[in-house]
């Protein structure tokens, strides 16, 4: 492989190693770069030669116990074409996992929902699980192990590594330190435990960007020890959020969201309907469905949450004293004595983003309003060694500086990216002699270690992990690895001395050993329960008994903490790519965001009044300054932003790792350990230049259409028929009849949180191509079903509605009537079909359609989007150029399963049928059924009177309806709204 | 109102007085039957050839890269290719009028114009009949429009404005075409009797499908022409209704509006006349035909091109008046979008350049001014282009759903459309020129014996 100083070449071998054909070997077939690298003419014929030779010896090998192929002749039981399987698996989010079921086609994996059982899904699955499908097909993920630059087989790292271990093993590992995410795995944990005995000097660091610190240390504050805190969302009645993340993003989410919504349907409930406070910097999902809402700077939620707790008798009374006569305080005693009215059913919650002292603050207005053992519970820390990861990687970052570090494992986290700015972890990285990183890309990280090695997909492994109440799901692999990764369990079992580690072995071996311990019995049918159900009963964690002391308000410092400056920056986590790992994954890099709508981009958020005061709006370029940190990013002016404060979202502006290289700006070179996440901004300054946002909504606003119905709960219990007025449908003609099923959909505005799970899951489903940046500004986002958020009220406060927008299947349909060519049809049961192959693409029909909801292939973007064949969801057409598309209410799902119900000669059951949007929507806001069947779901919700249709008066008959945003204002509290 | 009309205009003679049987088809025929084309020809064939050319590279590029590469998105899913189908097929209708309409009145002066009215129209029709099909995500199966027995056993969806539009198009070109032919027969025998070269004389003869000119022919011809007149009048009229239909049929707030049919025929009479005012003095100057193509004619043009304009105004008055005296939110915003919005300095412009200023027309000096008809009848051109940019576009921006409103903006590629549109549209037209006669002999010589007999 050396070829010193020629500079020319003598034959073809020579020449296929410039680095032009590598580039080209690269581009047109990435397989095989491994192959280019390893080889040369020699070794190639060698080795052919060897494999010849030894060819009839490979059947020996220990692949082959685990290979078998079947011819078939006799069809593998239960592998029928078209009909899904199911397997359990788990998907973790900060550390906590989701149980998820994935379908299976053909023995392949398609589609991500949630596990029904799971207590942290309930059947629901989030934006990021949907998209995680499309991550284990990512051809951009890493595929080649890389030491010292040269690409290795494993069985070269193996011994590198355990080389190493023997060094390592006479000093004790002294300079050892693993560097992994939060880690809630038992086994992962098992295994970590048994290497600190073997090396008693290594250490174990943990960094996860969008930590919880403040929580546990707060924890510590208020009840002596780290614990976790979990709600119980359907005992509240009065919920408080300060910047909470209780139904976007904390551990147990789309639980907590699916009892939120369930207690804010007072048709269903009786009339009752809980009622959200919420104060926050930046708008919030809970902010967006709150009944009252406060944007305020992040230094003054601590002064408010001290007034309040002083209300509630939680704090000292002067906190209160001050500013009686704001409208603020008026807000605030409204608001307390609203929670004081319902000791034993409030809650108050804080986001991870919030000072220790405002934790500290709420558990204190949580105990005097006997929340605990009500609606929070506290449980043992679920991830282990829940200490402060900001302090871990500082630890980490100085010990590298100071030389104390000479190996390094880095597993699945990436901190030359997101360490806290100030710990110049690259440069410190580079000193690490023997580094190594187990990554999913070719990231940051594993660009400036040693040895880098193709992690596994959560989907590929073998592994388990706890829920946010502690509940344990052992992950099952649903493929075999796809480019070759290896699990973290593998990895440490290298450190541990196994030389041929198999994650299945031991994940096995750690769960036998356990269930002996625990006296689970018969071992197999334990497994097999566990791995069919994807939960392994009873180990959610068991309540603490701990209240919080109830002086800890008392001891807080006497003043609230001025930053001096008066722009603030808040660091977010991004709604689509979190802190950065899901920067790959094209569906969350299109995926709209709830709130800006924006695509492919972050943006500096701003509030509509601080714009205008320094002359800024959206699409301008400013410099923003912290000490001596310059970043240039777009604007973007946010109503309902709070005043003087920029939010910033996370995981943007990568500089390796694939697709998202140089999307978005990077705000992770802001944030430092000591300001983790609210930081005084020294200077921003508007540079003059533009940058071009793409946003997937044009206006928002309804401009005077009667698209959002809004009214209070006293009002529908008052006088229920006032609250949508109904026109009377009249035609000249006489309908269609539809005397079998009439399928139809019902979405609550009420339970919408604007997650955009649907969107991404419909996207999953009905294999719907990511059209690209310029294409989104060119107007051409395919999405079927999309959220509108619309505006009402002021801009600095405004009232905030989401509005799910899937096909309205007409039963007066104007695209129908204007196809020349009949390729968009009725069918008996009402849905409006799309017949692909009969589309010439004249357009009328989207002209046509008073909801906007059809897509057009401008381009063939499906077949030029990057992705292996095999991860399209066979069951549905993927799209050719110059075809309409929309949604179908997925047609394929309602025929499997009448398809299935005929073949067993029954009815069909109500609820049998699901469509995609209704099976990951975290809160239900839908159902889907057939309305014809009184007793069905659909059809008690369309009786209900806040159901309405949007556009009644073109008198469409649409066949999706909606349920009016009901809220439930608080009567003491006047807005200056009307 | 024929004998209205013939008594308004001015005692200026329709046809100068010295033109003989003789001289007026040795002057006619004589441009066919020339041997080189004067250089003004070739410069404007070779102009016209180098835009079409453009619209044939636009066409190999739509083709393989797809829709996309317009600027079309949703919700403006239909932008320059459909309002440019508009706009041609109005030019074209303005041609049938002038030809068929003023032929059942009996005109005068429509004798020496219907045959530049005729091959304009022609000449427009395809570029008409090209948008639709270019505008086609799959344009290959444009054929699927057809009402014929598929395999797949579908026919085509009656309902649809798009369909019916498709059958008008097929429909008026086929008329036309026929029309012309009929018309143009007798000249094509007297281009093959005046023709010296063997290979004219056998081009045209075979194109003139033995016309000798008998009584018995003549009169065969006279009977179908004005059959025909009668039937083309009454349907353009409705082809270009249709053609409204394809709009007013929508939901569109903007589009959906009953004024559609009528306000498209008043576009029609006025961007065709104007179209064709342009090309009579182009041609009467290039051929020097300034003894048959009179004042007459064009004052009687500029009078149309008048009324045109006035018909305009009132359906403009409509335009505004339907959304704000209704109560549809949507209509509204949408209308004030479409004058006070993004859209409005075209939307004015155009009120301006088909309404305002054609009321120059008043003046008689106007009227005889062949260069202020020039202008004005150029900027009624482009403002009717406007008119129909915008009520295609703005509609669309503007719909139903404020979350979905969109902004267009042409692509390269669309104006590439226009141009190469305007291109072949020249083409033909000055293919037209060069071989067939521009002005009806036949006709003509009716007119000078009538002159005589005065």
């Amino acid at each position: 492989m050396t070829h010193q100083a020629r500079t020319y070449w003598r034959n073809l071998e020579e020449l296929a190693e410039t680095p032009e054909f590598a580039a080209i070997v690269e581009q047109e077939a990435p397989r095989f770069r491994d192959i280019l690298n390893a080889f040369d003419r020699r070794r190639f014929l060698q080795l052919m030669a060897a494999s010849m030779a030894l060819g009839g010896l490979s059947a020996c090998g220990p692949e082959a116990k685990r290979r078998q192929l079947l011819p078939y002749v006799e069809e593998p039981e239960n592998v029928i074409p078209g009909r899904n399987r199911y397997y359990a698996s788990a998907i973790t989010q900060d550390g906590y996992a989701i149980g998820v079921l994935i379908a299976h086609q053909m023995a392949r994996p398609i589609k991500v929902e949630g596990n029904p059982d799971h207590p942290a899904s309930l059947g629901a699955a989030s934006a990021i699980m949907q998209a995680s499908i499309l991550q284990l097909y990512d051809p951009r993920r890493a595929q080649s192990i890389i030491g010292h630059g040269n690409i290795t087989a494993w069985e070269g790292f193996v011994s590198a590594l355990h080389d190493r271990r023997n060094a390592l093993k006479a000093r004790h590992g002294a300079g050892v330190r693993i560097l992994t995410g939060a880690v809630s795995s038992p086994s992962l944990t098992a295994q970590l435990a048994a290497l600190e005995q073997q090396f008693p000097e290594m250490r174990w660091h943990q960094w996860e960007p969008l930590h919880r610190d403040n929580e546990y240390a707060s924890a510590i504050a208020s009840f002596g020890r780290p614990v976790e805190r979990i709600f119980d969302v359907s005992k509240a009645d009065i919920i408080f959020g300060v910047e909470s993340d209780l139904i976007s993003a904390t551990p147990g989410w789309l639980a907590y969201a699916r009892h939120f919504a369930a207690a804010r349907r007072p048709t269903e409930t009786g009339g009752a309907m809980s009622r959200v406070y919420a104060i926050e910097s930046t708008p919030t999902l809970l902010g967006a469905k709150a009944d009252h809402r406060l944007a305020m700077r992040p230094s003054e939620i601590v002064a408010s949450l001290r007034e309040l707790a002083a209300l509630v008798g939680a704090g000292p009374q002067k906190w209160s004293e001050q500013n009686q006569n704001d409208a603020r305080a008026a807000w605030l005693r409204a608001a307390a004595d609203d929670l004081i009215k319902h000791k034993g059913s409030a809650l108050v919650h804080a986001g991870r983003e919030q000072p220790v002292e405002v934790h500290v603050l709420t558990d204190a207005i949580n105990g005097a309003l006997r929340g605990f053992g009500n609606t929070v519970r506290l449980i043992a820390p679920v991830t282990a060694g829940a200490s402060s990861k900001r302090e871990s990687i500082s630890q980490l970052a100085e010990d590298m500086a100071s030389g104390k570090v000479d190996t390094l494992l880095i597993i699945n986290s990436n901190p030359v990216y997101d360490a806290p700015a100030d710990l110049d972890f690259a440069a410190r990285l580079s000193r690490v002699p023997f580094s190594v990183a187990l990554t999913l890309y070719e990231d940051e990280t594993a660009l400036a270690c040693t040895w880098r090695i193709p992690a596994t997909h959560e989907y590929e492994t073998w592994g388990d992990a706890r829920a946010f109440d502690g509940t344990i799901t052992i992950q099952q692999p649903q493929t075999r690895p796809l480019y070759g990764g290896h699990s973290p369990q593998q990895v440490l079992a290298i450190l541990l001395g196994d030389l041929t580690p198999d994650s299945y072995t031991l994940e096995r071996n750690h769960w036998r050993q356990r269930a002996q311990q625990e006296g689970r019995g018969d071992f197999e049918a334990f497994w097999h329960e566990a791995l069919r159900v994807g939960v392994v009963p009873n180990t959610a964690a068991s309540a603490l008994s701990l209240t919080p002391r109830p002086a800890t308000a008392f001891e807080l410092p006497p003043n609230v903490g001025n930053s001096g400056s008066k722009l603030q920056a808040l660091f977010r986590p991004d709604e689509g790519i979190w802190d950065g790992r899901y920067a790959d994954n094209p569906w969350l890099l299109e995926m709209a965001r709830p709130f800006t709508r924006l695509t492919w981009d972050n943006a500096a958020l701003i509030a509509p009044s601080t714009a205008k005061r320094i002359d800024l709006e959206t699409h301008d370029v400013v410099e923003i300054s912290v000490e001596q940190t310059k970043l240039r990013a777009p604007v973007y002016v946010l109503p309902g932003q709070a005043p003087d404060c920029i939010t910033l979202s996370l995981g943007w502006g990568r500089t390796a790792g694939g697709l998202s290289v140089g999307v978005g700006f990077d705000a992770y070179r802001l944030r430092r350990s000591a300001h983790p996440w609210i930081t005084a901004i020294t200077s921003i300054t508007k540079t003059g230049e533009r940058y071009r946002l793409a946003t997937a909504q044009s206006q928002d606003r309804v401009l005077g259409r009667d698209l959002i119905r809004e009214s209070t709960l006293e009002q529908l219990n008052s006088s229920p028929e006032t609250v949508v007025r109904k026109g009377k449908p009249e035609s000249l003609y006489p309908g269609y009849q539809y005397p079998d099923r009439a399928w139809a959909m019902a979405i609550d505005l009420n339970s919408c949180i604007g997650c955009q799970a649907c969107t991404i899951a419909c996207q999953a489903e009905n294999n719907i191509p990511v059209v690209g940046k310029d294409q989104v500004l060119a107007g051409r986002i395919m999405h079927w079903l999309r959220i509108d958020r619309y505006y009402s009220g002021p801009a600095d406060a405004p009232d905030i509605a989401f509005e799910p927008m899937p096909c309205m299947h007409c039963e007066n349909a104007p695209c129908e009537v204007v196809c020349p060519v009949h390729a968009t049809v009725h069918d008996h049961e009402g849905l409006n079909l799309m017949v692909y192959n009969r589309c010439i693409g004249t357009r009328f029909c989207s002209n046509n359609c008073p909801y906007k909801v059809r897509r057009f292939n401008f381009y063939a973007f499906a077949y030029t989007n990057d992705r292996p064949h095999e991860s399209w969801n066979p069951q549905v057409t993927v799209r050719g150029r110059g075809v309409m598309e929309k949604c179908t209410y997925c047609i394929q799902r309602i025929r499997t399963t009448q398809i299935a119900a005929a073949r067993e000669d029954r009815k069909l059951r109500d609820g049998e049928v699901v469509t995609e949007c209704q099976q990951s929507c975290p809160t239900q806001a839908i159902i889907f059924g057939d309305q014809n069947d009184r007793g069905s779901a659909v059809a008690k919700r369309k009786a209900t009177p806040i159901n309405y249709v949007l556009l009644e008066e073109v008198n469409t008959l649409p066949r999706t309806s909606y349920g009016a945003l009901i809220r439930n204002p608080n009567p003491a509290i006047r807005d200056e709204r009307s | 109102m024929a004998m209205t009309l013939t008594s308004e205009l001015p005692a200026a003679p329709v046809v100068a007085p010295d033109v003989t049987l003789a001289s007026l088809s040795e002057q006619v025929s004589g441009r066919v039957l020339m041997d080189r084309a004067p250089l003004w020809w070739w410069a404007g064939f070779g102009f016209s050839f180098t835009l079409f050319t453009l619209l044939v590279i636009q066409m190999a590029w739509l083709f393989v890269n797809g829709i996309g590469v317009w600027g079309v998105e949703i919700p403006v899913a239909w932008g320059l290719a459909i309002a440019e189908y508009v706009w041609w097929i109005a030019l074209a209708s303005g041609g049938t009028i002038v030809s068929a309409l003023f032929f059942l009145t009996r005109s005068p002066w429509r004798s020496a114009t219907n045959r530049i009215a005729e091959s304009m129209l022609l000449s427009a029709a395809p570029c008409a009949g090209l948008m639709p099909i270019m505008h086609l995500g799959r344009p290959g199966l444009f054929y699927w429009l057809f009402p014929y027995s598929t395999v797949m056993g579908v026919w085509p969806q009656a309902r649809s404005p798009l369909w019916w539009d498709f059958i008008c198009l097929i429909y008026y070109i086929l008329m036309s075409i026929m029309y012309y032919y009929t018309g143009i027969l007798p000249d094509l025998a007297t281009v093959r009797d005046l023709a010296r070269s063997r290979f004219k004389q056998i081009f045209y003869g075979v194109l003139a499908l033995g016309w000798r000119g008998s009584s018995e022919q003549w009169r065969n011809q006279r009977t179908v022409y004005a059959i025909m007149s009668a039937i083309m009048a009454p349907m353009v009229i409705s082809v270009h209704s249709v053609v409204g239909l394809d709009f007013a049929g929508g939901l569109t707030p903007g589009w959906h509006d009953t004024q559609f049919p009528p306000y498209f025929f008043f576009g029609a009479v006025i961007s065709g006349t104007a179209v064709i005012i342009m090309l009579t003095i182009v041609v009467r100057w290039g051929y020097g035909l300034q003894d048959v193509l009179t004042a007459y004619h064009f004052n009687a043009m500029a009078k149309i091109m008048l009324v045109g304009s006035v018909m305009l105004a009132y359906a403009y008055v409509w335009e505004a008046f339907g959304p704000i005296y209704g109560s549809d939110v949507a209509q509204k915003t949408e209308f004030f979008q479409r004058a006070f919005g993004f859209t409005a300095p075209a939307f004015w412009s155009e009120k301006i350049l088909t309404v305002v200023i054609p009321q120059l027309l008043w003046l008689p000096a106007v009227r005889r001014s062949r260069t202020l008809l020039f202008l004005i009848s150029g900027g009624i051109i482009v403002g009717m282009w406007q008119e129909r940019f915008v009520f295609t576009t703005s509609s669309l921006e503007h719909n139903y759903m404020p979350s979905y409103w969109g902004r267009y903006y042409p692509t390269f590629w669309d104006w590439a459309c226009l141009a190469g549109t305007i291109g072949l549209f020249l083409t033909l037209f000055f293919l037209f020129l060069r071989f067939a006669p521009i002005v009806s002999i036949a006709e003509m010589r009716e007119v000078i014996e009538e002159e005589r007999s005065k």
